[in-house]
């Protein structure tokens, strides 16, 4: 009797929705690791089993691992960033200031630009209103455009992830005090904790379960950046901004070599899946049961 | 919000400066959104020339941009497209994900916990990788492409995990299970429970999803631009096509589009705005 | 509550809506300006009175699908196939390669998903690519007597049909050199490197002290610099294939390559002279072309491609602009110093595997019309603008920079070598280029570069 309520349960709760990630996640995916053992270029009507063979073309490619390096620099700076600021701001915008949906919708927008005019505007902004600030200051910092040196143009490509990603991971941060005991909030300023060590003793453990989420979701997006990468730097200049995903992409459709690409692909998941399992592993053991 | 009556004249102080703080971040982050708004008033040589430029010392600041925009997009028709994608796939995923996370997290079994550790592991898979596999499957072997039903399957299922994920954390942390308990003994069945006692719960993070996936949707280019070719199901971004050339793009009409696709998205978060404020459930939680 | 929040979405959706077609569709009173640059759609007429063309009637009715690479000629496509298909009952479905997408992968997409168009317009490497697996042959087609020289053949057979020629070399002004110099100036004049430099100094004293504008783009850089090495062996598609094979197999020592050196020589030059001299690689593409109209500059490295942009930037069709060859030397006999390169630069191929008898003869059909009817002839050249290769077209392109190359083609002022790269060559070795381009890197690692490019091809 109740194993047969479990599985009507199953049925209805569970199994429309595994479905559907099943059916368009997984399938494909698995399809696409099975891809990397043979030699289909994405176009030729046969398909070759050729086992590792374009995991050697992989270790071979020594452009692939110093992206991969660059894009370990590129996340350990920008989680950083994203996080601290968006935490700063989601607890200010729920702290009932005036004017805070405002802020909220505010703060939400660069979330609306993407593709192309993304890149185009903050274009505008390094090579134009950073040089023009630039020329009438004489601060030899904005001299010429952020895009032309190799340091600056990942200092920009930061610069916009943290803008972008910021406003994102600011809602899921305010979503999380929103739902925050009010009473907590009250008891902890009555009980005359200093600002710190409320936030430290009180405020942060409770936020445990949005941070974990937060952590992961910069971390996964930072490690998977490729819009911002293509439409700002182009992995500009000479090449020293490629980060991993769009050097796969690149693989495997510009140089053509789609096997070798898909198994670059497959190694990028890899690592990011070790990393981001760490972390959760990591959080989630801070985090306080309800 | 009642937290600001606590306090005396340091907490007022603080308060001020962090609004000052805020203000100033604030405008740093509007900026490039304004230089949009700003810029889709101008035509390509202003645009070009003289970026930063205050509207009024434009000459030819109009809004032809959104005239050619608007025509040349089809919009009403795309718009047409994008609304019925976008909001049949955001409920959809609505509902299917916070019943799955429901059961995951009150059915502690093998499969629900596969199924969880393989959407969050899911989350990290780079687009690129499946991308050729899932036009081979879909469109190949299965020849379900160029259907918008299709991209609201795929919509639903690549923010499954997402919103999984979201919907998990959210329950576990702010759903007591004595409340169900206690509705059971009333004799209600799992799924009037569901959806009379918990669904209602669920109202800050539905609001939050509800954003952020339709956000996703409505915007999104890759995806819809595999599955969908047939121009009369063409959604907003993928009709913005024709503004860009291989050497050089229409900036103006771009931005003026950009703006189009992006407002109703916009109107959404500032409406919602309400339901996450309205909807806080810490009264719940004792 | 789902069903309130939907209510909601579409009410303040359609208000936005309302919002802003109400907006639109008001005229404010500065709505419209005569000068408007982005108003270029002055459109010459089309003729449709003549049609010698035969139809096969057998075809009306039947549907088929052009994938178009090249954006700036969509909406021209669309009108052309729209022609057609009053006068053949054939649909032609102009598909557009969206933003962010490489036509390439486009194609692979499509054939995966069991959809492939029965056209599609494509660069020459993304065709060979294709060619044996999935195009027809096309050897046996009427149009290709009306354009031998420029037929790209895979073993010995003709995949695809050549739809314009594009043609680059150093863009000039001449009513900035002239306004300039205060005297006539005569783009033939300068034949030498050295008599170009000794323009450059001319202007650089009548107070254009930077002259030239030169892109950072790789592919302006690594595709359309660079090639010239190999293109300039001997101006031919095989002299030039043989360079690369002999850098491929390492016999060809790159440091003693007298065109290489001469190339870089040349490179120099436009370097020293460009406007962006202080941050090379922080020029700005479309800044370039309102530069040159404006007078900021008198020349600009590109192609006719460029053309409108430089409408965009207030240039007309009566302004005389035309094209410098690329110096590589001061011996005037030389072919590289008086001639500029002109080659087919999209090209159009059929599927074979998915389309049916009926769609591949129907695409056959659309490209003899598009050759041999007097109004397809007429839409190539003034609907999309581009410059015809076929020698039955009796149509000139109207913008100077397209007229200028078509001359040249007519006169034998170009020369036509279409060498087949990697798909990546303009990618990395465009890298390298930027590097050289900002001075962090010296003529002997850039050369190392192309030496590791090539050996890597193997």
């Amino acid at each position: 009797m109740k194993s047969k309520q479990k599985g009507k349960d199953f049925c209805m709760f569970g199994l429309p929705g595994m479905i559907c990630f099943f059916a368009v996640v997984i399938v494909p995916f698995l399809y696409g690791v099975y891809l990397t053992l043979t030699d289909w270029d994405g176009v030729a009507s046969t398909k070759n089993f050729i086992g590792f063979r374009n995991f050697v073309g992989v270790v071979k490619d020594s452009q692939f691992w110093s992206s991969l390096l660059l894009t370990f620099e590129y996340v350990i700076v920008v989680v950083l960033l994203v996080n601290v600021l968006a935490f700063a701001i989601a607890y200010l915008l729920t702290r009932g200031i005036k004017g805070q949906n405002f802020f909220r919708a505010g703060f939400f927008t660069p979330n609306l630009i993407g593709g192309i005019v993304l890149g185009y505007i903050w274009q505008f902004v390094f090579s134009r209103a950073f040089v023009s600030i630039g020329e009438s200051t004489g601060w030899s910092l904005f001299g010429i455009s952020w895009l032309s040196t190799p340091g600056k143009a990942f200092a920009a490509l930061v610069l916009v992830t943290v803008w972008q990603l910021s406003g994102y991971m600011i809602l899921i941060y305010v979503a999380g005090f929103m739902g925050l005991s009010e009473d907590v909030m009250e008891a902890a300023s009555i009980d005359g904790a200093s600002g710190w060590t409320q936030m430290t003793h009180i405020i942060m453990p409770l936020m445990m379960s949005s941070i974990t989420i937060c952590l992961f979701l910069t971390l996964s997006r930072a490690f998977m950046v490729y819009d911002v990468n293509l439409s700002l730097t182009a992995g500009g200049p000479y090449g020293t901004t490629e980060m991993a995903a769009m050097h796969v992409y690149e693989k495997a459709f510009t140089s053509r070599q789609f096997g070798v690409g898909q198994a670059e692909a497959l190694i990028l998941f890899i690592v990011v899946a070790l990393i981001s399992g760490l972390q959760v592993y990591f959080t989630k053991k801070q985090e306080v049961e309800a | 919000m009642k937290q600001t009556t606590v306090g005396g004249t340091k907490r007022k102080l603080t308060n001020t400066l962090a609004i000052a703080a805020l203000v100033i971040i604030f405008i740093a982050y509007m900026f490039p959104f304004l230089m949009v708004v700003i810029n889709s008033l101008k035509q390509k040589r202003d645009i070009i020339k003289d970026p930063f430029s205050w509207l009024f010392t434009i000459k030819g600041l109009s809004f032809d941009n959104f005239v050619k925009a608007f025509v040349q997009m089809d919009f009403l028709n795309a718009f047409k497209n994008s609304l019925f994608v976008t909001v049949s796939a955001t409920v959809l995923v609505t509902l299917l994900a916070s019943m799955l996370a429901y059961y995951i997290v009150r059915n502690k079994n093998r499969v629900s916990d596969l199924t969880f550790a393989l959407m969050v592991a899911s989350m990290i898979i780079p687009f690129q990788a499946i991308m050729i596999p899932l036009v081979s499957i879909y469109g190949g072997t299965l020849n379900v492409l160029n259907h918008r039903l299709t991209l609201i399957f795929m919509h639903t299922g690549f923010s499954m995990a997402m919103s999984v994920f979201m919907f998990h954390g959210f329950i576990k942390g702010n759903i007591p299970i004595a409340l169900e308990e206690a509705s059971c003994i009333d004799g209600c069945t799992h799924m009037q429970t569901f959806f009379l006692i918990v669904f209602p719960l669920l109202k800050p993070i539905i609001s939050t999803m509800v954003i952020l996936n339709s956000l996703a949707f409505w915007n999104d280019f890759l995806l819809p631009s595999l599955v969908l070719t047939d121009k009369k199901l063409l959604t907003l971004p993928l009709s913005t096509y024709s503004f860009y050339g291989t050497y050089s793009a229409d900036y103006g009409t771009i931005m003026a589009g950009l703006l189009l696709c992006v407002l109703p998205i916009l109107v959404l978060y500032v409406a919602l705005q309400k339901q996450i404020i309205g909807g806080v459930v810490a009264g719940a939680v004792k | 509550m789902k069903r309130k929040v939907s209510g909601k979405v579409i009410a303040s959706a359609l208000t936005t809506t309302l919002l802003v077609t109400a907006l639109t569709g008001c005229t404010f009173g500065f709505a419209s300006d005569p000068d408007d640059p982005n108003e270029v759609a002055k459109e010459v007429p089309i003729d449709t009175s003549v049609d010698s063309f035969q139809y096969d009637s057998s075809l009306a009715g039947t549907s088929i699908t052009l994938l178009n690479s090249k954006a700036e000629i969509q909406v021209a496509l669309e009108k052309m196939s729209a022609a057609y298909e009053e006068k053949s009952g054939v649909h032609v479905e102009v598909m557009p390669v969206t933003d962010g997408d490489s036509p390439y992968t486009k194609v692979v997409s499509l054939y995966n998903s069991g959809n492939p168009p029965t056209l599609a317009i494509l660069d020459t490497t993304d065709v060979i690519a294709l060619a044996e697996e999935k195009a027809a042959d096309l050897s046996g087609e009427p149009w290709t007597a009306q354009a031998e020289e420029y037929l790209t053949e895979v073993n010995g057979k003709v995949y695809c049909f050549p739809l314009c020629i594009e043609g680059r070399g150093i863009i000039y002004n001449k009513a900035v050199i002239e306004n300039a110099l205060g005297r006539a100036f005569d783009p033939a004049s300068v034949r030498t490197q050295d008599e170009f430099v000794a323009l450059l100094e001319e202007l650089k004293a009548a107070g254009i002290s930077r002259p030239v504008s030169m892109a950072k783009e790789d592919w302006s850089l690594g595709a359309h610099h660079l090639q010239y090495i190999y293109e300039l062996y001997d101006g031919t598609t095989p002299g030039g294939q043989q360079k690369i094979e002999e850098i491929k197999a390492g016999t060809l020592d790159l440091e003693s390559y007298g065109r290489l050196q001469e190339f870089l020589n040349m490179f120099d030059i436009l370097k020293a002279y460009n406007v962006a001299q202080g941050d090379p690689l922080g020029a700005d593409y479309d800044e370039m072309a309102i530069d040159l109209a404006d007078g900021k500059t008198a020349f600009w490295f590109n192609g006719n491609w460029a053309w409108p942009n430089l409408a965009e930037a207030g240039a007309e069709e009566t302004d005389e602009y035309g094209f410098l060859p690329y110096f590589m030397n001061n011996d005037e006999t030389d072919f590289a110093n008086s001639q500029i390169q002109a080659s087919p630069s999209k090209q159009v191929m059929v599927d074979r595997i998915v389309a049916s008898d009926n769609q591949q003869a129907a695409a056959k059909e659309f490209l003899n019309w598009i050759v041999f009817s007097e109004i397809g002839q007429q839409m190539l050249v003034r609907t999309c603008n581009v410059i015809p290769p076929f020698h039955n077209n009796p149509y000139e392109p109207a913008d100077p920079l397209s007229a200028d190359i078509y001359a040249r083609v007519q006169s034998g002022g170009a020369f036509n070598a279409s060498v087949i790269v990697p798909n990546d060559h303009w990618a990395v070795l465009g890298a390298a280029m930027q590097k050289y381009l900002a001075d962090r890197s010296d003529r002997s690692e850039l050369i190392r570069t192309i030496e590791d490019y090539w050996a890597q091809q193997n």
